[in-house]
């Protein structure tokens, strides 16, 4: 078998309990060690997480909001470095994360695209020639393109992220929750270049809460349950574990909140 | 390190597109546009000269009051390359958070925010050399050999201002006081170092101790401004112990930014 792309071996990343979003001096030199504010502990959105994914899969990653999911998806991509742990990947990604591209709020549509293209490694020309084609592709009205990010739609923001990343010819892409947001017609659209691009051998790792979408292009499913992986196996049954599971939990909280008035 | 610098160039052309843009969008925004980078150093000067030039009448060029270009010349000299050390300084802070959405969903280089923010810096400097020489011109100012110490001044002074802004850049996003402290920083340094004044007052006045003297030459910005005086002024010229320290300084400096850089990068990313 041929190397994995993308290979993890014991992920973890860990974050501070309560850490307060800014520390400031004071806090670290008036309190010193005694009273730091980060004393919560440490909390691991993810842990012992290990897996393999090969050539030309489709992983769709499932679990319940807040069990890290999009942080996995983070550390696959690069812009988080773990704790614990490596991940290793052969080749380029292009990433979608968070329902954007990297887009800054202040730059113009075609300046994003210019920035971010080749940030990912377009050249100029490349760019030039591939403009038109992302504009169209994301459908947006004449003129949008000239103002700034701040001024579009999640739904225009997304589109054109899209049309850009599956403009890039990286091997690997990165899609988080992205499908949620187009409309019906734009979802149709990205099912198509989706599926170009499996069919050309790309790598696909697919963070989503839709099962249709799951079902229709993974072949591989990844169930994440309180920053641990719990099932790695074909998508039918990462959602069917997963599936039992939110079905437990919510038969468990209906018995305790009838519990709960029987005490009352 | 090696294989970091590697990503850092093979993403250069990312920089100079974050350097364009950052210009752009400065030049654009503003009617007077280019004219704004040059009042700014240009008033300060004409302040510096209005203050210590006429009111305390200070003959404080060095070479005297007849050396060519004066004070005024000598004020220029230091003010301009100043401000791009100063402006610089004050965007280093920001330069990670201002890209945090890029940084957070793309794999760059994050060297390259701080890089980009003193190379931007460094074109708008280079953008007030134009109204340098016409002083020149004007005020009769006289270079020769000495001229050579200008690129030496530039690469110094980019390698400590890098090494800076490295640090800040990284410090600041989980500590946001950095930003407040810059401010001070910004003055204690613009006043420490012979940029207003030429540095004979500090070394020949009697009321400062000689360990001061000695720490205020190991200063790597003495080393820097005095090259940048010297082009115009031949005095001026660095002596070898001031040349040595400031090399060392800088690329300790460098050494520092870098490496704090590296060490945060994983709690920045998360903090991002």
């Amino acid at each position: 078998m041929a190397e994995p792309v993308i290979e993890a071996k014991g992920l973890g990343v860990k974050f501070a309990m309560n850490r307060r979003r800014r520390l400031s001096l004071r806090e670290m030199f008036i309190h010193g060690s005694k009273r730091d504010p980060n004393k919560g502990g440490d909390f691991w959105p993810l842990r012992n997480v290990s897996f393999e994914v090969a050539k030309g899969d489709c992983v769709g990653i499932v679990g319940k909001n807040g069990t890290g999911k999009s942080t996995l998806l983070k550390l696959i991509a690069g812009v988080l470095i773990p704790d614990e742990g490596e991940v290793t990947v052969r080749g380029k990604i292009a990433p979608l994360l968070e329902l954007r591209a990297g887009f800054s709020d202040d730059l113009t549509g075609r300046e994003n695209v210019n920035l971010v293209g080749s940030l990912h490694g377009m050249t100029p020309k490349m760019l030039e020639e591939k403009f038109q084609e992302i504009v169209d592709f994301a459908e947006l009205r004449s003129g949008y393109i000239d103002m700034p990010v701040r001024h579009y739609s999640s739904g225009m923001k997304v589109r054109l992220g899209f049309a850009l990343i599956s403009q890039l010819q990286h091997p690997i892409m990165l899609v988080d929750e992205v499908l949620a947001v187009g409309d019906k017609a734009f979802r149709r659209k990205c099912y198509d270049t989706i599926e170009k691009m499996l069919e050309n051998d790309r790598t696909m790792v697919l963070v989503s809460h839709n099962e249709g979408d799951l079902k229709r292009f993974c072949n591989r499913g990844l169930y994440i349950k309180d920053g641990s992986l719990v099932a790695d196996t074909d998508i039918t049954s990462a959602l069917a574990a997963y599936n039992a599971d939110t079905q437990a939990e919510i038969e468990a909280r209906k018995k305790k909140s009838g519990g709960d008035g029987k005490a009352a | 390190m090696a294989s970091r610098a590697l990503a850092v160039w093979q993403n250069r052309q990312v920089v100079n597109l974050l350097v364009r843009r950052e210009l752009k969008v400065k030049y654009q925004k503003s009617i007077l546009g280019y004219a704004w980078s040059l009042l700014d150093p240009l008033a300060q000067a004409a302040i510096y000269f209005f203050v210590f030039g006429v009111l305390f009448n200070a003959r404080v060029a060095p070479g005297g009051e007849d050396a060519p270009g004066g004070y005024a010349l000598f004020l220029l000299s230091g003010i301009l390359p100043w401000m791009w050390m100063s402006t610089a300084l004050n965007d280093a802070s920001r330069a990670l958070i201002t890209h945090a959405k890029l940084i957070t969903t793309m794999k760059v280089p994050r060297e390259i925010f701080p890089l980009a923010v003193v190379q931007t810096k460094f074109i708008e400097y280079l953008l007030t050399w134009p109204v340098l020489l016409l002083f020149v011109i004007v005020l009769g100012g006289q270079t020769g050999w000495t001229l050579l110490w200008l690129p030496v001044a530039i690469a110094v002074q980019f390698v400590f201002t890098l090494g800076i802004t490295l640090f800040l850049a990284s410090l600041n996003v989980l500590l946001r006081d950095v930003q407040r402290i810059v401010r001070i920083l910004n003055r204690v340094l613009f006043y420490s170092s012979p940029i207003i004044y030429p540095m004979f007052q500090v070394m020949e006045s009697e009321r400062i101790p000689g360990w001061f003297k000695t720490l205020y030459e190991m200063n790597p910005l003495v080393g820097i401004f005095q090259m940048h005086h010297a082009v115009w002024f031949p005095t001026e010229q660095p002596t070898q112990f001031i040349l040595w320290s400031t090399v060392a300084g800088a690329l300790i400096m460098f050494v520092i930014g870098y490496l704090t850089f590296r060490r945060l990068e994983t709690a920045v990313l998360k903090e991002l």
